[in-house]
């Protein structure tokens, strides 16, 4: 009896465990996008209810982180505690969300969007991945909202990542952090370009690779989506977007390069409103 | 643990609101710029609380629909947590839990095996990207983490499968103390 339900429990494991290699095969042969398509259309709905449900508890949480780090900070930072605390106090949400929509609305005006054939489509995000080694967020807009697959992500401060997969009544947004995203940059105001990507852990450091050494970038330069379009290619992002701040910038003697760092304007974190930058060139 | 389709049913409706819960609560609050991760926490809970066989499937199935809900790469997170649930039962099969302490420890030390199982997983498969000393920091709060929330999510789970759980005797004080079942 008990060497059978040892037998039994082994075939278990081992069917869970080939199980799992299966779907790791399938995953890399491109054709897990009807799996993961139908359990996300079935499970959207719930999760912008739990999104719903949950930001009172959210914002508590994160007033107090943030509290926790301010505390250790110097004076000038005092005023913005000060402020964030009144406002986390009166519990005025929409105004964090007014000002997150004007932010995007101002990124709308951008001549470089206005210009463009881009229509963006503005998005709340409704959960987010677990772990570091995967970043992405799901949104609440799918193909319905006339959202496809690579549309450019922006949030009211910058560049936030690219549709990676989408769902009649959500999406998931690949997000500069995640280790697969790569995205062709400029330095202004040298114009030297590089593709960004992330620096796997941390969301606050991305590297600016393949820069050339004859223009020396410095600290605090803004680097912008390059938006290259060549022999009928072109960048899935518009040029012009604005990714990050040049936070480091070192040369590689041995490289003929430069080891660029910087600080992505989107708060990665954090992130609560996007817009879709939906209808771009194909 | 007596698996009745009622209990069953009962497991499915927490696995999903727990990993609901993940998703759109635990991922998106940042504390210490570090975001809790309940999920090995609870796969633990339910291996502690079921032993390896249930430990094992609940792990795989959260961990395929966590896979599929963030379009993460299909079997990572599952043969990740199905580890992970297996070790807390064998553990659960083995050794009898005099401390309750217990529960919460080994929530953090396997939420620590799982962060380094992800690790294992995702740099087998390949990453292109440099990684950041941070990603260190990352998992020591994890773990961290797990230990305070594995302590309720072990009591409230015991409370929600309370019926389906098989009585235990009571530990008498006569008897001498072991330390991982060994005297």
């Amino acid at each position: 009896m008990y060497r059978k339900q040892v037998r039994r429990r082994r075939a278990v494991l081992t069917l869970l465990i080939l199980g799992s290699f299966l779907l790791l095969t399938i995953s890399y042969g491109r054709g897990s996008g009807s799996i993961q398509d139908g359990v996300s259309t079935i499970f959207s709905p719930l999760e912008k209810v739990a999104d719903r449900a949950l930001k009172p508890a959210r914002d508590l949480v994160d007033w107090f982180d943030k509290t926790f780090e301010a505390r250790g900070e110097n004076s000038r930072l005092s005023e913005e505690l000060e402020q964030a605390r009144t406002e986390a106090v009166a519990g005025q949400e929409a105004i964090q969300e007014n000002s997150q929509l004007r932010k995007l609305l101002e990124l709308d005006r951008d001549p470089v969007i206005a210009t463009s054939p881009f229509d963006p489509v503005t998005g709340r995000v409704i959960a987010r991945s677990p772990t570091v080694w995967h970043s992405s967020v799901t949104i609440d807009l799918g193909s319905g909202d006339g959202v496809v697959l690579d549309d450019p992500v922006i949030s009211g401060d910058g560049l936030a990542g690219e549709i990676s997969a989408v769902q009649p009544n959500s999406s998931q947004v690949q997000l500069i952090s995640d280790h697969a995203s790569a995205v062709s940059g400029k330095v202004l105001p040298l114009g030297v370009q590089g593709v960004v990507r992330p620096s796997v852990g941390d969301p606050e450091d991305l590297v600016l690779d393949f820069i050339n050494s004859s223009k020396r970038v410095s600290v605090g330069q803004t680097v912008v989506t390059s938006g290259w379009r060549a022999q009928g290619l072109a960048s899935l992002f518009p040029p012009g977007i604005p990714i990050g701040e040049v936070t480091k910038a070192s040369v590689l003697e041995q490289e003929a390069s430069q080891q660029v760092h910087l600080r992505p304007f989107a708060d990665l974190a954090n992130l609560d409103m996007v817009q879709v930058l939906t209808g771009g060139p194909r | 643990m007596i698996i009745t389709p009622k209990i069953l049913a009962r497991l499915v409706v927490i696995a999903i609101l727990v990993v609901l819960l993940q998703l759109s609560f635990f991922s998106r609050v940042t504390l210490l710029q570090t975001s809790p991760d309940i999920l090995p926490a609870f796969v633990v809970v339910l291996g502690l609380l079921g032993g390896s066989m249930s430990g094992a499937v609940t792990g795989f199935s959260v961990g395929f629909l966590v896979d599929c809900l963030v379009a993460g790469t299909l079997g990572v997170t599952s043969l990740v947590l199905l580890g992970v649930g297996y070790v807390a039962g064998l553990f659960r099969e083995r050794f009898e839990i005099h401390s309750s302490l217990v529960p919460p420890l080994l929530c953090m030390l396997l939420t620590l095996a799982a962060e380094v199982g992800f690790a294992l997983v995702e740099l087998t498969l390949g990453i292109d990207a440099p990684i950041s000393d941070l990603v260190l920091r990352d998992m020591a709060l994890k773990g961290i983490y797990a230990f305070f929330l594995g302590w309720p999510l072990y009591y409230g789970m015991r409370l929600a499968l309370r019926a389906a759980l098989v009585d235990e005797p009571r530990v008498e004080r006569r008897r001498q103390p072991t330390v991982l079942g060994v005297r």
